[in-house]
């Protein structure tokens, strides 16, 4: 079933589930000493009752087709990951050239001369970032 | 009178500083920057410079937040006059700006934003320099159980006015405080959703949600979506005639004022504002006719409607330290972050620092006014810079900014995992904003829920019979009951079957 309105439902009643089956296993308490579990209970059987609500909606109304395009949100968070691992062991400079051609694979058109001259510019951001404000970052 | 000019007199005092200007003019033009920018809004872009602003002294950094803020505001509506590019803030300025464009009066529309934008600002610094230590007093009858209140109202108007569905608004707000309960419970010291993780036990990380849900899901949309934008080649002539100048003011006027006024209301802010300002003007302008098809009444209430609400949406932050909409919430981060609690107590105890931050606001007006009216030519060449230069340059500002929330490049994955979110958000229709303002709310809303309950010894009446909670909640309920009523009003129309009845969502 390909429904937008359908996968929102679901959805919601899935994070609310999430929250509200672990809330459920700390201390409650009584309303007028709320446990921890309390609040997060409330909360969460709220968002289930509209996760419901949504669902059941959602089969009176008229079905949206729910597009998704796994590819470029995949290449987006690898780059990111990329970046993160290459930082932690190698460097930070090799971390962002990494991330620039990786990413780029996205882009509607490739070319190396520019990922290079993006690379550049980003590191040399980087530098006056680390000497001007005074953040440390990794570079070298 | 006096002590409000004497106040406005010592703020400028601190406003006029070297680097206190030196902040203003970069949050102005980063502001405008952004503004221009397709696929980053205010809300993306606070929180990519948040982390940036750590090492910069407390004045300064709210300053340059601030301008970041309004001045977005200002650089939305040049590229949706000159080429029809909505961003979340200038959906009207479309509509009259881009039909001038089209008649070959560009330079008249930007100037007339321009000005106008000025009036606005103004008249919203008048109002907030006025109004903030008012509604500060009032703030101080409020109990726990009106603060909880007052957060509901907030985040009913907040999901009402941005997504226009009360209940997917609604979901993203409890998402929100659900993601502000992972951690540890102030109150039992308990950890809470952290799955074992440690570096869960102080929470999730603001800036890496913010990033998240705005930064990488809106790049990936912008990439999903591949629209090649061609740039502005027309010519601009900013010099108006004085018949044409003498037709901005008084509808600039009525925007600052309609925008002023829902700039305060919970859940207000520019994007409402404009709607009512272009709305109102259709109806009492002398040249009414026009709206719709090119007038400058038709640029100029929206515009000082958007920049006057821009700036009285904090009152209620300053003033009572509830924020009214998602950008207030990232701000109102930024305020504890330099360690502020925004509230009633934040103007006796921190003059400086708010009558600073109001006069600020005046001297980025003119800022504002310079960088949008003679520069504004420069700045549309900001447009030829392709997009597959723009994101990996946004990526990397992603990555910078959580890295440097606590120099840890782990992060970074946190960043990732809400990147995904933030994507499948997207995907399912939902707006991320409402989910920020839950997000920062939540632990307020727990500890004042629970301290009111506390009080009223279990007892749910506590919020029925305070007068201010009573009321907020009734406003609440008549609201809901509305809204299912109009649901079934529009779906028995067509003759279709009833649909399911959505309960009233319990309160409390």
């Amino acid at each position: 079933m390909n429904d937008r309105n359908l996968a929102r439902g679901l959805f919601l009643i899935a994070i609310s589930l999430l929250f509200g089956l672990q809330a459920v296993r700390y201390p409650i308490g009584t309303f007028s000493r709320a446990g921890a579990g309390l609040f997060p209970l409330m909360v969460s059987s709220l968002l289930l009752l509209i996760g419901v609500i949504t669902l059941v909606r959602s089969r009176f109304e008229t079905h949206v087709p729910i597009t998704f395009n796994p590819k470029n949100i995949a290449i987006i968070l690898a780059s990111l990951c990329g970046f993160a691992v290459i930082s932690a062991h190698v460097n930070m400079i090799a971390g962002i050239v990494f991330m620039v051609f990786f990413s780029s694979i996205a882009a509607s058109s490739r070319s190396w001369v520019r990922s290079l001259k993006i690379s550049a510019g980003l590191v040399a951001m980087a530098f006056a970032f680390q000497k001007l404000l005074g953040l440390n970052l990794p570079l070298y | 009178m006096m002590e409000v000019l004497n106040n406005l007199a010592f703020g400028f005092s601190h406003a006029l500083t070297w680097q206190n200007l030196m902040f203003c003019a970069i949050g102005c033009t980063v502001g405008t920057l952004v503004g221009l920018l397709p696929g980053l809004g205010p809300l993306a872009t606070i929180s990519l410079l948040l982390p940036l602003t750590y090492s910069i002294p407390t004045q300064g950094a709210l300053i340059m937040l601030a301008g970041i803020y309004y001045g977005a505001q200002y650089g939305d509506s040049v590229s949706a006059i000159t080429m029809k590019i909505p961003h979340a803030s200038s959906i009207v300025a479309c509509i009259d700006g881009y039909q001038m464009t089209l008649k070959g009066k560009t330079g008249l529309a930007l100037f007339t934003a321009g000005v106008s934008s000025f009036i606005g600002g103004t008249v919203a610094i008048v109002v907030l320099a006025f109004f903030a230590p008012m509604l500060g007093e009032v703030a101080f009858l409020f109990g726990p159980a009106d603060y909880c209140a007052l957060m509901l109202v907030g985040f009913v108007c907040v999901s009402f006015v941005t997504t226009g569905s009360l209940l997917n608004g609604m979901a993203m707000c409890l998402i929100g405080v659900l993601l502000g309960q992972i951690g540890t419970d102030v109150t039992s010291g308990m950890q809470r959703f952290t799955m074992n993780m440690d570096f869960l036990a102080d929470g999730v990380g603001l800036v890496s949600i913010a990033l998240g849900c705005f930064g990488i899901a809106e790049i990936t949309k912008n990439l999903d979506n591949r629209d090649e934008r061609t740039p502005f080649n027309g010519k601009i002539n900013l010099i108006p005639t004085w018949p044409e100048f003498k037709r901005i003011i008084p509808s600039a006027l009525r925007g600052s004022a309609v925008g002023s006024f829902l700039g305060i209301l919970p859940g207000g802010g520019p994007v409402i504002a404009q709607f009512a300002a272009y709305a109102i003007d259709k109806k009492v302008s002398k040249y009414k006719h026009e709206i719709g098809s090119g007038a400058i009444e038709g640029v100029a209430g929206q515009a000082a409607a958007d920049e006057a609400a821009a700036r009285t949406s904090f009152i209620p932050l300053m003033a009572i330290g509830i924020p009214e909409n998602a950008v207030m919430a990232l701000m109102m981060a930024a305020f504890i972050v330099k360690g502020i609690q925004p509230g009633p107590n934040m103007i006796a105890q921190h003059p400086d620092l708010f009558w600073g931050l109001v006069a600020s606001m005046w001297v980025g007006n003119c800022f504002l006014l310079i960088l949008n009216v003679p520069l504004v030519r420069y700045w549309l060449s900001v447009f030829k810079i392709p997009y597959a230069v723009l994101f990996p340059s946004i990526l990397f500002f992603c990555c910078i900014g959580t890295f440097s929330v606590n120099n840890n490049l782990d992060d970074i994955y946190t960043t990732a995992v809400f990147g995904f979110i933030g994507y499948m958000f997207l995907r399912l229709d939902l707006d991320a904003a409402p989910l920020m303002l839950g997000f920062i709310l939540g632990p307020m809303l727990e500890e004042n829920f629970r301290r009111a309950l506390l009080i009223g010894r279990g007892n749910f009446m506590v919020f029925l019979n305070r007068p201010i909670s009573g009321t907020l909640l009734g406003v609440i309920a008549i609201f809901i009951v509305w809204q299912i009523a109009s649901y079934f009003m529009k779906s028995r129309r067509p003759g279709a079957q009833p649909g399911p009845q959505p309960d009233p969502v319990p309160l409390g």
